[in-house]
């Protein structure tokens, strides 16, 4: 398998050198051919089957599965589950996205440490990866074909869905941006990478239905915290922690805004 | 049978939320969300305050991109046109060649475990959202092209002022635009907005070439 991840590697790195065509796509960004080209053999398939390995693996102190872990559809049940988050869960009395859940099973069931986990949660560049960012991605794999569908009816979930939308709007900061600076428009772009319209239905779609994904520039699967991480870095504001009710509130904001999406994942960003 | 009762008692309180459970009024929201925003990062006191909103970033958050009124517009005008200071030196066009470097570097202040960016200078962002020079194609266009603008314009001394207080303030002339207050805020010195300045309009400038 590390084999086969360097040989990607070395692939995708030759195509970002060497695929610059003359005239360029109409996304302006002269990567996209590209790209479209590796999304039909996306390596992020790799990570499906560690993902799938960690999950029935005896694991952690207690030596149990993630079996017992319920992602909204009863244990182990994981057919549809990824569509549905994030959602309320009354064994925590919170509303948890996928990655916050993992957390809570890893813990709780599996009686892993949590500021260990989270040390490790997002990986690094070129790395294999980190078991949760494995792990995220097998599961949502279990939806891939289902339409997202993120209902509100607890009363946490109005709220957070708001908060979210809240957040999405607020402006700070030296540079002033809010999420809306860069995602409120169509066709825009920051220098030549597309910036994905997530006020329109198509924007949030994209954005509910593709993550986790495989980082063409990092060489190794991401997920939607880490695209929260890497947005409020930019963005010049503080460390965001990993699985905070803020992101939590932003990816409840968007993947309902993105419901009926059919999700394909991995997803392939840059 | 005790069981089905209290499976029915479940069932029942479950509808009763349900029913009852609906969108939060906005000071709620508002409540909620800032609570979030305090507790998400992992910062040092100084670095927390970048999460702090003055009362113009306040006002420019709107849900929904919502109208401002005109009375808020006009405070955000006020606090802007207030907020904008000159150069020691009084020399509001600088060195265009130094702008030149400044407008393609997208760097600085950008924090990453509790560091900032360890640099001297902060670039001034212009080349992530603005086309510049003719030709150049790496460029942002989540704001207006900027191609030509001193040839456009001219440099005379009331186009440099505007200029000037453009950048240091866009705000002074729209109103929570998305392009960010890079002189106010202190993302650039004063003396690095008079560069950006002799960069848009010297006809020496590439970008009026």
């Amino acid at each position: 398998m590390n084999t086969r991840l360097g040989i990607w590697a070395a692939a995708m790195a030759a195509l970002q050198l060497a695929v610059i065509p003359p005239v360029f796509a109409q996304s302006g960004d002269p990567l996209a051919v590209g790209r479209k080209m590796l999304i039909e053999d996306n390596p992020g398939e790799l990570w499906i089957d560690q993902g799938q390995s960690l999950f029935y693996e005896k694991r952690g102190p207690k030596k149990v599965s993630l079996e017992q872990c319920d992602f909204g559809m009863g244990p182990g049940k994981l057919e549809g589950a990824a569509a549905r988050l994030p959602r309320y869960f009354a064994d925590t009395d919170r509303v948890e996205d996928l990655e916050t859940r993992l957390l809570t099973c890893m813990t709780r069931l599996q009686g892993f440490d949590r500021n260990e986990l989270l040390k490790t949660a997002i990986s690094a560049p070129a790395s294999k990866g980190s078991d949760i960012e494995a792990l995220a991605l097998f599961i949502t794999s279990r939806s891939n074909g289902m339409k997202v569908n993120v209902s509100l009816n607890h009363q946490k979930e109005y709220e957070m869905y708001k908060a979210g939308e809240y957040l999405f709007y607020r402006r700070s900061g030296q540079t002033d941006f809010g999420c809306v600076q860069c995602h409120g428009e169509q066709g825009k772009r920051i220098r030549l990478q597309d910036l994905v319209h997530m006020t329109s239905k198509a924007g949030a779609q994209e954005v509910s239905s593709t993550w986790p994904a495989y980082r063409g520039s990092h060489y190794v699967v991401r997920t939607m915290q880490w695209r929260l991480n890497d947005c409020v870095w930019q963005m010049r504001l503080p460390d965001l922690k990993y699985a905070t009710e803020y992101s939590i509130a932003l990816t409840t904001f968007l993947n309902r805004q993105g419901n009926d999406a059919v999700i394909q994942v991995p997803g392939f960003k840059r | 049978m005790k069981n089905s009762f209290l499976r029915f008692l479940f069932a029942a309180a479950g509808l009763l939320v349900a029913g009852c459970a609906t969108y939060p009024d906005e000071a709620t929201t508002r409540q909620i969300a800032e609570k979030m925003v305090f507790e998400a990062f992992s910062a040092s006191p100084a670095h927390l305050k970048r999460l702090e909103q003055d009362r113009s970033q306040q006002i420019c958050s709107k849900v929904g991109n919502a109208n401002l009124s005109t009375e808020e517009a006009a405070e955000v005008v006020k606090l802007a046109r207030d907020s904008i200071k000159y150069p020691a030196s009084g020399q509001i066009v600088g060195d265009w060649k130094t702008g030149d470097i400044l407008a393609h570097d997208g760097a600085g202040d950008r924090i990453r475990d509790g560091k900032t960016e360890n640099r001297k200078v902060n670039g001034a962002l212009c080349q992530n959202c603005h086309g510049l020079a003719p030709g150049e194609i790496n460029v942002g266009n989540v704001g207006p092209a900027l191609t030509g603008y001193g040839k456009q314009r001219g440099n005379s001394e009331a186009i440099a002022k505007y200029t000037y207080d453009k950048i240091y303030n866009a705000w002074a002339f729209f109103p929570c635009s998305n392009m960010p207050r890079l002189g106010a805020t202190g993302h650039l010195t004063q003396e690095q907005v008079a560069h950006m300045v002799a960069y848009l309009i010297d006809p020496q400038s590439p970008i009026n070439k």
